[in-house]
This record gives C-alpha cells, sequence and structure tokens, in this order.
C-alpha cells in the first residue's frame, strides 16, 4: 500500500524501503516495501505494535538508518543515498528527533542540551535567548540548571522537545514519546507538541503503539512486520 | 561453579574486544612484577658471581708445620666442592740482594710465599708475567725484580733474617703478586678475615725447596702463638698455612644462598679434619658483604618497580570498567531471575580465574621477552625461576582482574535489585576518606622526609665509614607514603577543583562549543580525574624512576672518577715514574690535559694502617677532579694553599681528628714504612686540614701530604701514580697512553674500566637493567593508559555522542568533547608527574645520600626519555582519538538510540 500526502507540498517521499537485519536464512525483513509522501506541515501518526517496524521507519525518515534498498528524497533532493556527513548536516537544519525515551544529553543541563541543538544546526539568532524562551515555552523556564537526572519524565520529554524546536525544524519525528509517562503528563506533552505544530508550521511524525496518541494526528499510518497495512484520516 | 564458569566464558566471549583489552593489560601488568623477579634474581645472581670472583683466596687454613700442611692439604683437596687446595707458606725476609753489571743492588724487608709448582693453575693470588715456578728458583715479584734489577736467569740472594746466610737462587721468573694483603695477612680463624699491608718485597719460593732450605732459619708459628703474629706486618715466623679454592658453580643462587653453601662447605672440611685445620674464609667475607648489598639492592629494586606494577594494575581497573555498564545490566538480569549474590561473587571469580588464567600466561611469557632483550647476558631462566614467574603472574593476573572486577562492580554485587538497575547512587565516604588517611600518610611522608633532609638520616647507614651497607628500611616508608598519600588526595579530590575552574570558566551563558565543552568537562571531572590518577602516576612512576636512575648513573660514573683517581690512571713500578719522566711523557699525550704524580703508600697513625697519598700541590687540582665538598674547613684552592706552604703538612680524616683529638697545627707523629730498610719509622708531620673524600683515596681514614716531603721519608723512589685529565675519550686516550708508557712497566686503566667495575657500593648495584625494563614497561603503560582512558571514555559517552550526532552536531564537534577530556588528562597529568616525580626523585636520593660518594649536587634529567614517555601517551591519545573519531562515524545510532 501506497501512503500519499494529502498536502499540497510534498516534504518527503519514500518508495520501497526495505531494511533487512541479517543475512541468509536468518535475516528479518523490518522494513518491507514501505512507500510514504509527507506534506509539509502534515501531522502523521505511525501506529503499530512493538517489533512492527515504526521505529526503523522513522530512523530511515531521519536518516539515522541506511535501508537496505529505497529511494528517498527530501523536498526535490536524494536523502538516503547522502552520505553521513551530508545526512547530519540535513538533521541539523532542518529533522528533529524526540526520542524514545528522553535520550537528553546526561552531562548538560535542560538549557545547555537546547543550546546544544542551536548550535549544532548554526542558528544565527542570539542562542541563549532562544533557549530560555524555548525553555519558557513548554513550561520549564525555572529549571533551565536542571541536568537530565534532576528531571521527572514529563519535563525531561519537553526539554527534548525544546532541543527539537531550537533546529527550527521542517519536520519532528517523535518515538513514542509518551511512551515513559503516565497519562495525564504524556496528555500535556501532546497537548504541547499539538500548540506547537500549529504555531510553528512543521510536518510531525509520531510512532506510538497507543491508539489514542495515534487519534491526535490527522493521519495514521498502521505498521504490522514492517509493512503499512492501513492509512487513514482522522 | 562449573556454572558460573560457563556462564563467565560466554559473557567473555560476546565481548570479545573488552576481554582482549583486559587481557593484555592484564598481562603487561603481571609482566612488570614478572620481569622484576627475573631481573632481580638475574641481578642476585651476578652479585655471588661477582663477590666470589672478587676473593682471590677462599680459604686459608693455618696449620703447624710443613708436614700437616701438604697432609691437611691432600685431605681438603678430597673434599667435595673443593676446586684445589695446596699447602702454601709466608715467611719474612729480612732483606735481599743481586749482584749484576751495574753492581751491588740491595732491597730492604719483604716477604716469601712458598707454594708448590702446580700452584698456579687454579689459584689466582698470583700472575706469572714471564717464566715459570721451578725448583731451586725463585720468582720475584715484578716491583722487587725492578728494584733488584734482576733478569730471568740471574741469581738472587735472600736472607730470611738477620745473622743468617742468605739463601741464593736463580730468578726463574717474574711475577704479579696481585693478592698480597690477602696472602700476607696474619692468619687467626677466631678473627676471620685480616687484609693486612702487602710487604713492599715479594719473593715466591717453590714449596719444597722452602721447606728444605728457607725455613729451617725461622721458627713455625703455630696455631697457639698465631696471635702475636696478628698486627700487620709483624710476622717474625714461617706461616704453613692450606690454600683452598671452592668450585664457583658450586655456589649458586643469591650471595646469602651462596653464603650458605660456603659456610656449609667450610663447616663440614673442618669436622671432617678434627682438630687439625681451621680457616680464615675470605670468601665468606666476601659474600656476607654481597648479601648486605644484596638486601640494599632488592629494597632499591622494590622501591623503584613496586609502583609501577601497582599502578599497571589500576590500568587493569580502568579496564574493567569499561564493560561495567554491561555486567550492571546482565547481573541485574541475573538476579532478577533469581541468582543469589554468592552466584554472582562466583561468577565474577568465575570470570577473574579465565582473565587471570590468560593474562598471567602472557605477561609470564613476556616478562621472559622482555627480561632477555634488556638485560645483558638474558634471563637465565631455570626451571625452578620460570616457574616462580608463571606461579606469580598467574596469582597476580588472578588477584588483579578479581580485585579490577569487584572494585569496578562492588556496588551490583553488594546491592539490592533495583540498586543494581540504577547506575548512580549516594553513597557514605569510605573509612579512609572519613578518617583523613591521605593527609595522614602525606605528613608522615613529609616528616619522614623532613628528617631525612635535615638530619642527615639515611637509609644507607654507613656508621664507620667503611663500605659496608646496612638498611634503615623504615626510610623507605617517604617515598612509600607519599604515593599513597598522593593517590587517595586524588581520590577524595575526585577532580573538583578543575571541575569547579571550568564551571567558572564557563559561566552560565552560552558563548558557543567552548562554553559547552567547559560544561562538560566540569561534569566529567570525576571521569577526568580517573584518567588523570592513573596516567598521571604512571607518568609520575616514569619521571621519578628516570631522574633517579639518570642520577645514579650521573654519581657511577663520578664515583669512578673518584675511585680511579681521574679519566685515566697510570700505576707505574717504583722508581720508573720519576727515572722515565713519566708524569710530563703522559702530560704529551694527544688527548691529555693535565696530569698529576701520586706517591701512593701508607702509614700507621697510632695502630690504623692508613692510605697515605704524597701530592704534587700544584698540578693535582688541574689533572684530577677536586671538589670544595672533599675538604672541611676550607675549599680547594685554600686547603692546597695550606699544604703547600708548609712541607710536613698533612691533611687527615674527620675520623682521624675526632679518634686522636687532634686540631689544626697540631704535631702528628706517623709511622712511615721506609723501603730502603723496609721498616716502620716514625715521621713527624702537622696537620693542616681535614680531607673527606680524594681521588683513589678509600672511604674510610687516609691522608694527604706534600709528595717531596713524603718522598724523603720513605725512601719509596718517588710517585708510583699518575692521574691525567682527557680532553678527549677517555678510552682511546688511554690506549694512546699505554702504548707511550708500555716499556717502562706501566699499568693504565681508563675510567670506563672502572665504571664497569665493583668498585664501591653504588656501582655495586647495577640499575642499568631495571632501568631498561622499567622505562620500556612506563612507556608502553603510558600509551596504553592513555589508549584506554580515551576507548572508556568513548564507551562511557557512547550513547550520549550518537544523541549528539542524531541532533545534527558534526562529527569534529563530537570529538571535540573527547579529546578535549584527553587533553585536559594528559596536561594535568605532565603537571602531577613533574611535580611528585621529581619529589620522589628528591626522596630516593635524599635517603640514599651517603651511597653517593660524594652526594649529586644536582639531579640529572633524563630529557631524551623523558620526551619519549610524554610522546608515548601524547602519540598513543593521537591514536586512540583518530580511532575513535573512525568509531564515531560508524556508530550504529539507530540501535544505540533503541537501548534502554
Amino acid at each position: 500500500m501506497t501512503a500519499v500526502a494529502s498536502a499540497e507540498a510534498t516534504l518527503m517521499s519514500c518508495e520501497g524501503i526495505e531494511v533487512v537485519h541479517g543475512g541468509g536464512a536468518s535475516s528479518v525483513h523490518a522494513l518491507a516495501g514501505v512507500d510514504l509522501e509527507l506534506g509539509v506541515a502534515q501531522t502523521l501518526a505511525l501506529q503499530g505494535h512493538s517489533g512492527s517496524g515504526k521505529t526503523t521507519l522513522l530512523h530511515v525518515l531521519g536518516g539515522l538508518l541506511e535501508p537496505t534498498s529505497a529511494v528517498v528524497r527530501w523536498r526535490d533532493g536524494p536523502l538516503s543515498t547522502l552520505d553521513r556527513a551530508a545526512r547530519t548536516a540535513l538533521r541539523a537544519q532542518a529533522i528533529a528527533y524526540v526520542f524514545q525515551g528522553t535520550n537528553l544529553l546526561d552531562h548538560f543541563s535542560a538549557y545547555e542540551n537546547v543550546v546544544f541543538a542551536a548550535l549544532a544546526c548554526r542558528q544565527r539568532e542570539d542562542r541563549a535567548q532562544l533557549a530560555l524562551e524555548l525553555l519558557g515555552l513548554v513550561g520549564l523556564a525555572g529549571k533551565r540548571d536542571a541536568l537530565p537526572s534532576e528531571l521527572s519524565g514529563g519535563e525531561a520529554q519537553r526539554v527534548a522537545i525544546a532541543r527539537a524546536l531550537a533546529q527550527r525544524p521542517d519536520l519532528v519525528l517523535c518515538d513514542e514519546p509518551t511512551g515513559h509517562l503516565d497519562s495525564d503528563t504524556g496528555a500535556r506533552v501532546l497537548d504541547l507538541l499539538d500548540t506547537l505544530q500549529l504555531e510553528l508550521g512543521f510536518t510531525l511524525v509520531i510512532a506510538t503503539h497507543d491508539a489514542r496518541v495515534a487519534a491526535r494526528c490527522a493521519r495514521v499510518l498502521e505498521l504490522s512486520d514492517g509493512r503499512i497495512v492501513a492509512d487513514r484520516q482522522t | 561453579m562449573r556454572i558460573a564458569l560457563t556462564l563467565a566464558l560466554a559473557g567473555l566471549w560476546r565481548a570479545r574486544v573488552a576481554t582482549l583489552v583486559r587481557v593484555l593489560v592484564l598481562g603487561v601488568a603481571t609482566a612488570m612484577l614478572g620481569s622484576m623477579i627475573l631481573f632481580v634474581g638475574h641481578s642476585l645472581n651476578t652479585m655471588t658471581g661477582s663477590a666470589v670472583r672478587s676473593v682471590p683466596l677462599d680459604w686459608q687454613g693455618p696449620v703447624n708445620s710443613y708436614a700437616a700442611d701438604v697432609n691437611v692439604a691432600r685431605s681438603v683437596a678430597r673434599q667435595p666442592g673443593v676446586l684445589q687446595a695446596s699447602p702454601a707458606a709466608t715467611a719474612p725476609l729480612a732483606g735481599a740482594s743481586h749482584n749484576g753489571p751495574e753492581g751491588l743492588t740491595e732491597t730492604g724487608a719483604g716477604a716469601v710465599l712458598a707454594v708448590p709448582a702446580d700452584y698456579l693453575s687454579h689459584l689466582g693470588s698470583l700472575r706469572l708475567l714471564r717464566g715459570n715456578l721451578s725448583r731451586a728458583g725463585v720468582v720475584l715479584d715484578q716491583q722487587m725484580a725492578a728494584t733488584l734489577r734482576a733478569q730471568i736467569g740471574d741469581y738472587v740472594s735472600l736472607a730470611p733474617r738477620r745473622g743468617v746466610p742468605p739463601v741464593r737462587l736463580r730468578v726463574s721468573g717474574v711475577a704479579l703478586v696481585s693478592a698480597a694483603d690477602v696472602l700476607f695477612a696474619p692468619l687467626d680463624p677466631q678473627v676471620g678475615s685480616a687484609p693486612a699491608q702487602p710487604p713492599a718485597n715479594i719473593a715466591v719460593m717453590e714449596l719444597a725447596d722452602f721447606a728444605a732450605g728457607y725455613a729451617p732459619a725461622l721458627r713455625a708459628i703455630t696455631q697457639v702463638s698465631v696471635g702475636s703474629n696478628a698486627v700487620p706486618g709483624a710476622q717474625e715466623g714461617v706461616q704453613w698455612q692450606v690454600h683452598a679454592q671452592l668450585r664457583p658453580n658450586a655456589l649458586s643462587g643469591s650471595p646469602a644462598h651462596a653464603l650458605t653453601l660456603a659456610e656449609h662447605a667450610r663447616n663440614r672440611v673442618e669436622r671432617s679434619l678434627p682438630g687439625q685445620v681451621r680457616f680464615v674464609d675470605n670468601l665468606s667475607e666476601s659474600l656476607t658483604t654481597a648479601t648486605r648489598d644484596a638486601l640494599y639492592a632488592i629494597a632499591l629494586y622494590i622501591m623503584l618497580a613496586a609502583p609501577g606494577a601497582l599502578i599497571a594494575l589500576g590500568l587493569v581497573y580502568l579496564a574493567a570498567l569499561g564493560t561495567v555498564d554491561r555486567d550492571r545490566r546482565e547481573l541485574a538480569l541475573l538476579r532478577t531471575r533469581g541468582a543469589r549474590r554468592r552466584d554472582l561473587l562466583a561468577l565474577a571469580l568465575a570470570d577473574s580465574a579465565a582473565l587471570g588464567l590468560l593474562g598471567g600466561l602472557l605477561g609470564a611469557g613476556l616478562s621472559a621477552l622482555v627480561t632477555a632483550t634488556a638485560v645483558s647476558g638474558g634471563a637465565h631462566l631455570t626451571l625452578a625461576r620460570a616457574g616462580l614467574v608463571v606461579g606469580v603472574c598467574l596469582v597476580l593476573g588472578f588477584l588483579g582482574a578479581a580485585s579490577a572486577r569487584l572494585g569496578a562492580g562492588v556496588r551490583m554485587l553488594m546491592s539490592g535489585i533495583s540498586d543494581a538497575r540504577r547506575a548512580v547512587r549516594r553513597e557514605r565516604a569510605p573509612l579512609w576518606r572519613r578518617l583523613g588517611l591521605d593527609f595522614v600518610a602525606l605528613a608522615i611522608s613529609g616528616l619522614i622526609y623532613w628528617l631525612t633532609a635535615r638530619t642527615g638520616f639515611s637509609a644507607v647507614v654507613n656508621p664507620d665509614s667503611n663500605p659496608t651497607l646496612s638498611l634503615a628500611v623504615y626510610m623507605f616508608f617517604a617515598p612509600a607514603l607519599l604515593w599513597i598519600g598522593v593517590t587517595l588526595l586524588l581520590v577524595r579530590v575526585r577532580g573538583r577543583l578543575f571541575g569547579w575552574l571550568a564551571r567558572r570558566a564557563a559561566g552560565r551563558r552560552e558563548r558557543g562549543w567552548g562554553t559547552l565543552l567547559l560544561a562538560s568537562t566540569s561534569r566529567r571531572a570525576e571521569a577526568i580525574n580517573r584518567g588523570l590518577i592513573v596516567l598521571g602516576l604512571l607518568l609520575a612512576f616514569g619521571v621519578s624512576l628516570g631522574v633517579f636512575v639518570a642520577t645514579y648513573d650521573q654519581q657511577a660514573s663520578v664515583d669512578a672518577r673518584l675511585s680511579l683517581g681521574g679519566d685515566v690512571a697510570v700505576t707505574a713500578p717504583p722508581g720508573a715514574v720519576t727515572a722515565h719522566a713519566l708524569a710530563s711523557r703522559v702530560a704529551r699525550v694527544p688527548g691529555i690535559r693535565a696530569a698529576t704524580a701520586i706517591d701512593h703508600s701508607y702509614a700507621y697513625v697510632g695502630p690504623d694502617l692508613q692510605d697515605t697519598y704524597g701530592i704534587d700541590t700544584r698540578t693535582v687540582a688541574q689533572a684530577t677532579s677536586l671538589r670544595d665538598s672533599y675538604f672541611l674547613g676550607g675549599g680547594v684552592t685554600q686547603t692546597l694553599a695550606r699544604l703547600r706552604v708548609r712541607p710536613d703538612a698533612i691533611l687527615v680524616s674527620k675520623e682521624t681528628i675526632s679518634d686522636y683529638s687532634l686540631a689544626l697545627g697540631d704535631l702528628l707523629r706517623l709511622r712511615v714504612l721506609d723501603y730502603r730498610t723496609g721498616r716502620f719509622t716514625v715521621v713527624p708531620f702537622h696537620v693542616a686540614g681535614v680531607v673527606q673524600e680524594f681521588p683513589s683515596a678509600p672511604r674510610d681514614s687516609f691522608m694527604v701530604a706534600n709528595l717531596a716531603y713524603l718522598q724523603a721519608a720513605d725512601h719509596g723512589g718517588g710517585p708510583n701514580t699518575i692521574f691525567a685529565a682527557t680532553s678527549a675519550d677517555p678510552a682511546s686516550v688511554a690506549r694512546r697512553v699505554t702504548a707511550a708508557t708500555r716499556a717502562d712497566g706501566a699499568s693504565v686503566k681508563d675510567i670506563g674500566q672502572q665504571s664497569a667495575q665493583t668498585a664501591s657500593s653504588i656501582t655495586a648495584v647495577d640499575l642499568g637493567g631495571i632501568r631498561d625494563i622499567e622505562e620500556l614497561f612506563a612507556i608502553a603503560l603510558a600509551g596504553a593508559a592513555t589508549a584506554l582512558f580515551v576507548g572508556l571514555a568513548l564507551s562511557e559517552r557512547r550513547r550520549e555522542f550518537a544523541i549528539m550526532t542524531a541532533v545534527g552536531a558534526p562529527l569534529r564537534r563530537v570529538a571535540s568533547f573527547l579529546w578535549s577530556e584527553v587533553a585536559i588528562v594528559l596536561i594535568l597529568s605532565v603537571v602531577l608527574a613533574a611535580g611528585l616525580g621529581l619529589l620522589l626523585s628528591l626522596m630516593l636520593i635524599a635517603m640514599l645520600q651517603h651511597v653517593f660518594d660524594p652526594p649529586p649536587d644536582q639531579l640529572a634529567i633524563p630529557w631524551g626519555y623523558l620526551a619519549g614517555l610524554v610522546g608515548a601517551a601524547a602519540g598513543a591519545a593521537l591514536l586512540a582519538i583518530v580511532a575513535a573519531a573512525a568509531g564515531l562515524r560508524r556508530l550504529h545510532l539507530g540501535s544505540i538510540l533503541r537501548e534502554p
């Protein structure tokens, strides 16, 4: 099944994504022929059970994982054929992640985590001001000097969102953003993401096993055994 | 246990690279100690060999008659372990004369040695230069031959005592009697070995001829009357004696072991001949001194090497930390599945046993290889020594692996399941920190050092100014406690200081990547400190070792020059220096900067026989290396001036001043050997100064007087030694001097030859081998420590680096977080090593100040080696960072970011 973007402009397109782990008889197809188009400012949920391939697909979209075979295009240019450094540069400029768990930089404060991302994407504006604004935006202005180990799960996830936004991304990829959070905190994080997406207009892709989370996105792709088995608008 | 071993082996196999690194590090660490065992064993063997070779005559057993002499010698020769036993005798010589083409020449008193013709086959107390020892013939010592102007074939007359007709004998050879002080020593087995003033003239006769034609004119010295002959130079009768030499290969192992063997052999021989003979044991005397030297050498080796071995084990700990995260997760998993604490302990021990076995075997092999390569003459591996090294390496390998594993993972083993899953938790300070043991150790170390430096305490006590050494082992606590104190202090500080500095430098506002680097550094201070502890202490070990050994070598060279007298020393027969103007001829040899003639003789101060040096005050300072510290109450110039203004002036030792309550200007009557009569005559001198050291003088008491005055008193024919300073390579200059003086019977020695001899305590311990081994290990371990630190930092921050890359940070930015830490560790380590290393060197040198003769003016810094040491660390860091950058490029971001 091919998933086609409903928005007017295409941000990213993928054809025939194959990701195979291992070789020979014991090889595992993490993704098997996935086609996908993402539109600008679209919100998309990748829904599926554990092992369905949603995180793998997210990593291919973000250039963290080189697919075994595929044609991945970013706007009008190729992505999958870029070398590692060029993919890293592209991520810095346009693609941000909010990882499963928190995955903040352990030895940096909340403020420094955000500044790091701003530096990585070569933001020209006042990075300190930007970081403070973003932390304020996610409601953590008072926790600027806290280390990740001193933050709760929800707070850490909000710092991760602020860090992602510091890159001024066109695409934000979220992997189980509420996976480690209680339902109230999870809901607040999702509300925040929704608000920011509407305000800033980035494309949002959320990988989740939770149907309620997926339902908050305009479009839901359901994956099973590395294939898209359903594509629906909500 | 089998399950634990299977699980452990499976775990080690899964983490193959980490296992390989741990085995390699463990191998190098154990090899360091293994090499030391091999080196010390080799060194002790060498000391035994030197001690045995330095004894010209192992045993001298006084007997009452010629018949007893022959019978006892025959019985002793049959004893196991005895190489040769020979009857011999010594007797006084009242005078000798030779009527040659130049007229009648006479000598003063001397001594006769009587031995069988086959004596020279194994006993090396004299060496034939020309001719041989035959019946009805006499062999003259080269000095006596020169004095009598006698050639082989000439007839000489020897008078046993005044008033008795002389014995006329044909000269059949000329010999060099090299051990006259031992051969003619008074023999009292109760007193033991007591070398005496050698006679001025020595004649060697065939024993049977002696018994028939010479001995009847003299009474025999019996074992009852031996006490009356105990004063050197006072022998008045025939001393029948058995000379015996042990088989050198029967004396093996350390000097202490060889001493036991030698004493057992002597006891066995004496027991088998009850009431017939008791020996003066020169061999045991020499081995006893060597045993003391060996104790000192072992203490020195341990002091130099032990810190290195311990720090090397610190590397094993560092290597174990590389897998601590994986181990923590695995053990937590095992505990959730029902494994008990003792099961986990068994697993850790099984893991350590496997690593210890591999690392220990590798270490044993490496130590044999390194010792064989670095030590001249090879490792001399015997089965027992090889077994010991393998055993020690295996035990150390296991203990090292177990302590590193348990030390790195103690929290996992001791804590509950939920705790074990947690990477960080608050812990109570350990007891040593609460008690402040680091400060206590540093304070005690400082106190001992202060006592050492200020009050002259020394690990090597030399109470009677003689060359024997004894140890005050507690002195070694100063450097040992410094090591412990600094290590614990660094552990206590845990990098707080530079963490604080980095935080201050970073500030609160972002100013770019530099700010983030500083922020990261401030929070990684503990990890950086861990690297500093291992690398800094390792480099400090390298610095202290290098500086100490270089200073030791420098002083050995100074000591050799002091022992020899100059860069080149020429010894000539009596009269030859004056007769052939040898001093001026030597001075004209190309490469000689200055030369001075010295008259070396002996004189009695009361009952003490002391070396006496007649010097030419105008030339001695230029040709030798006199230092102000050699004299008390004045420098070189002032003291020589005092000697010059008064012909009968004499410089005496401090001991003589205090023993005889002398003051400057006091009259000092000496009994000087008059070479014209062979007897001691009283000569007045006046004390003009105090001398502590003098070129070629012994370490105990001696005297320095004006050459002309001494010459007039002893009629010895003038100077017998020439000291020369060279402006070119002493060895090649010495060859030219030999060529120029060979015809005059002179023997020439250069400083290189002197350094090779174990002439004094400082050169008795050869630090060359240990330096090569330890420096090799220090350089290798410095490189390994840096590489391990990089590897560990990469392992610990792998996930963080993956996140940085995922966020979009370029590789060079990510790598900067790694290399900046390495640079900080390197810089701080070099600073720590420079300070601590130099302090340790100063401490060791202060402790061993009495070994250095004279004491060192300044430390010798081996810049080349130190550059190599730092270069190895920096080079390894560079390589490791390049490798780490390649690793960063290949990080499996997807997999790492999925890790829980």
